[in-house]
């Protein structure tokens, strides 16, 4: 593919080199440093005037050095005359402390979904998925549940909090049957993961056989791996949108879905003007 | 040098306006002692504000008070984490603008990635970025301290307010070195001879200019190209068309323009960072026989081994303003002193509540400051 650069900021090396094998290109030359005082250095080793630049960073790690790395870099690239600068960013931080939204940028947005990747997952993995149960920890994540369940063509249920008296603890309520079925419960995130370990004690003593969770974004901060390797989960599943080599290491559960492809896709996709909407539905083979 | 009016109390400074709320957006302990002064001197409270980081690294702030119509002061330092600071201030001032705080002036005594401020090779002037994300996140005034260009303040659309620290740094001179009518000002290298001739002047004393060999650190480096270089093709241009190449430069050996033999050596810069450049010249200013070094700068720095280094050399004091917090250096290292500035920083703040002139703070002070 002509006049097409992907660069790779520090955040995620891995999965910025499976995008680009995936395209068939070499990541583009770029050193990206700390001086002694802390400060990013960003370099461009390479020409990208009149280029169709992309840049990989994830929103994981040091969350604040990422994100200046990658607008150091993104203004990097205009300066130095590159067409277009688009950003890739498979985990998007500072998405709870706003709802990050389409109506927040000037910019397009593509926001692609992990789902068609979590479909093929669980028919490749969970034997008895037709007859499975898709649980979402919270009232606020019934409409991406529902998605999926429909989709299997399998029931939902829901978990959610009710607070009986203002200085009374939280209850879980389970919304929904889950009476010998394999639960897999399904979330955007897993940070602390204390709702999720929750969840599945409450799916399991209301009859459920085995509990999965998959989970988009694996940030597993805190004492969430610790949480996990003592709670009843047959597998925590996750993209790797977040590096999880290393938290694989302290906890066997845990499992990763590759979602290269779907980026890689898009970036092509982007880069010849065609729709990307073919990926809300479909996974690239 | 300055004679400030007695302290406003709390009351009167909320005469006809909405009032004055004064915030330290750091979440780091050692960042917060410079709001803490600076609001003991105007005599009033900092604002009532959360800032940490969770578990995932995100910043979160919490702003605990109504910012409603207020004038509001971000007081931010730079820690160790330089780009968590720059966030906390960002999403600080963010927060005051979107809960219609009637102005927001930040206060940054150091401004952060001043050195990226020219562009190298193909780099990204970090300073124009940094000055567009703060005036988008709603700043409406800045004040800062000895910018390390002073066309930085072209960067920003807002009102820029470039404090000078060497008026304190000339009253640490005449105060703390007893002879020192028989120092030489030096630069240490031919760019900071303008700032060592300004206090030469005020001092009425010698200047000297050390130039050659182990120059500055790659930050400092401007290529002397503004873009990407065009690639040598061999037979491709025709012969009477090619570009003349710049001429390397030569460095000569290490020479010392002026005379420090049997003087006190003072080397002035603005930012003390990595002290090699600093460790050399002291060398030389040594065996050309000044007897006693220092060094004042105003920004200290001082990443990494600096004090280690600073101990081992022939530098025999560092005098360095509280910009930027370093008692850790100041423990590794007993050559580090500091000069308190928090009273000008307070003093603009107050000026700029109250809508008075500023220019007081600006006389005496040189062009070549």
């Amino acid at each position: 593919m002509p006049n097409i650069k992907i660069f790779s900021g520090s955040s995620h090396p891995d999965l910025s080199q499976k995008i680009a094998d995936r395209l068939g290109l070499e990541l583009g030359k770029v050193v990206t440093k700390k001086f002694s005082n802390q400060e990013t250095c960003v370099e461009i080793g390479e020409s990208v005037r009149g280029e169709d630049v992309y840049i990989v960073q994830s929103g994981c790690g040091e969350i604040n050095d990422n994100l200046m790395e990658l607008l150091i870099m993104i203004n990097a690239c205009k300066i130095a005359s590159a067409s277009r600068v688009t950003a890739v960013i498979p985990c998007f931080p500072y998405a709870r402390q706003d709802k990050k939204d389409k109506s927040f940028f000037d910019i397009p947005v593509d926001n692609l979904y992990a789902e068609p990747a979590v479909l093929k997952w669980i028919k490749e993995n969970i034997l008895e998925w037709k007859n499975c149960i898709i649980v979402s920890p919270d009232a606020g994540g019934a409409k991406r549940v529902t998605s999926i369940a429909d989709r299997l063509n399998v029931d939902f249920a829901l978990i959610h909090k009710e607070r009986k008296k203002a200085n009374e603890v939280d209850r879980m309520v389970l919304v929904g049957d889950v009476t010998d079925r394999v639960a897999i419960l399904v979330d955007d995130m897993a940070d602390t993961c204390g709702t999720i370990c929750h969840a599945a004690d409450k799916l399991i003593s209301a009859g459920a056989t085995r509990v999965y969770a998959i989970l988009t974004h694996g940030i597993f901060s805190g004492p969430a791996i610790s949480r996990i390797n003592n709670a009843c989960f047959e597998a925590v599943v996750v993209t790797n949108t977040i590096p999880q080599e290393e938290k694989m290491k302290h906890c066997s559960k845990i499992q990763v879905i590759d979602i290269s492809m779907i980026l890689a896709e898009a970036i092509r996709r982007t880069h010849n003007g065609e729709s990307v909407s073919y990926l809300f539905s479909h996974v690239p083979l | 040098i300055f004679c400030f009016s007695s302290v406003q109390r709390p009351a009167d400074m909320n005469h006809t306006k909405g009032g004055l709320v004064i915030f330290t957006a750091n979440s780091h302990p050692s960042s917060r002692e410079m709001g803490k002064r600076i609001a003991e001197r105007l005599g009033v409270e900092l604002g009532q504000l959360q800032v940490y980081q969770e578990a995932n690294r995100e910043t979160r702030v919490q702003i605990q008070e109504s910012v409603r119509g207020k004038d509001v002061f971000v007081i931010q330092t730079m820690s160790k984490d330089v780009n968590t600071s720059i966030m906390e201030m960002l999403i600080m001032v963010y927060a005051c603008r979107t809960s219609c705080a009637r102005s927001i002036t930040g206060v940054l005594p150091y401004f952060p990635y001043s050195k990226q401020c020219k562009m190298r090779k193909r780099g990204s002037i970090v300073t124009k970025l940094i000055a567009s994300m703060m005036c988008k996140a709603g700043l409406t005034h800045l004040i800062t301290m000895d910018l390390h260009q002073k066309e930085i303040q072209g960067f920003f659309n807002i009102p820029v307010d470039n404090l000078r620290a060497s008026p304190f740094l000339l009253q640490y001179i005449q105060e703390e070195i007893p002879d020192y009518r028989n120092a030489v000002i030096v630069a240490k290298s031919p760019a900071s001879a303008k700032r060592a001739q300004s206090f030469a002047e005020r001092l009425r004393l010698g200047i000297a200019v050390i130039h050659g060999e182990a120059q500055d650190a790659e930050s400092d480096q401007v290529d002397g190209r503004h873009s990407p270089p065009t690639v040598k093709t061999t037979g491709a241009i025709h012969p009477s068309m090619e570009i003349p190449l710049l001429i390397p430069k030569e460095k000569p050996p290490i020479t010392v323009v002026g005379d420090v033999g049997g003087r006190i050596a003072i080397i002035v810069d603005d930012i003390i960072d990595d002290v090699d450049s600093f460790v050399a010249a002291a060398e030389t200013l040594k065996e050309r026989g000044a007897y006693k070094i220092f060094v004042m700068a105003t920004h200290g720095l001082l990443s990494s081994e600096a004090p280690r280094f600073i101990e081992e050399s022939a530098i025999d004091e560092v005098v360095v303003t509280n910009t930027i917090p370093h008692e850790l250096q100041k423990l590794q290292c007993p050559k580090i002193k500091t000069v308190d500035i928090s009273m000008i920083l307070s003093e603009a703040i107050r000026r700029i509540y109250n809508g008075e002139s500023m220019s007081y703070l600006f006389r005496n002070i040189g062009v070549d400051d």
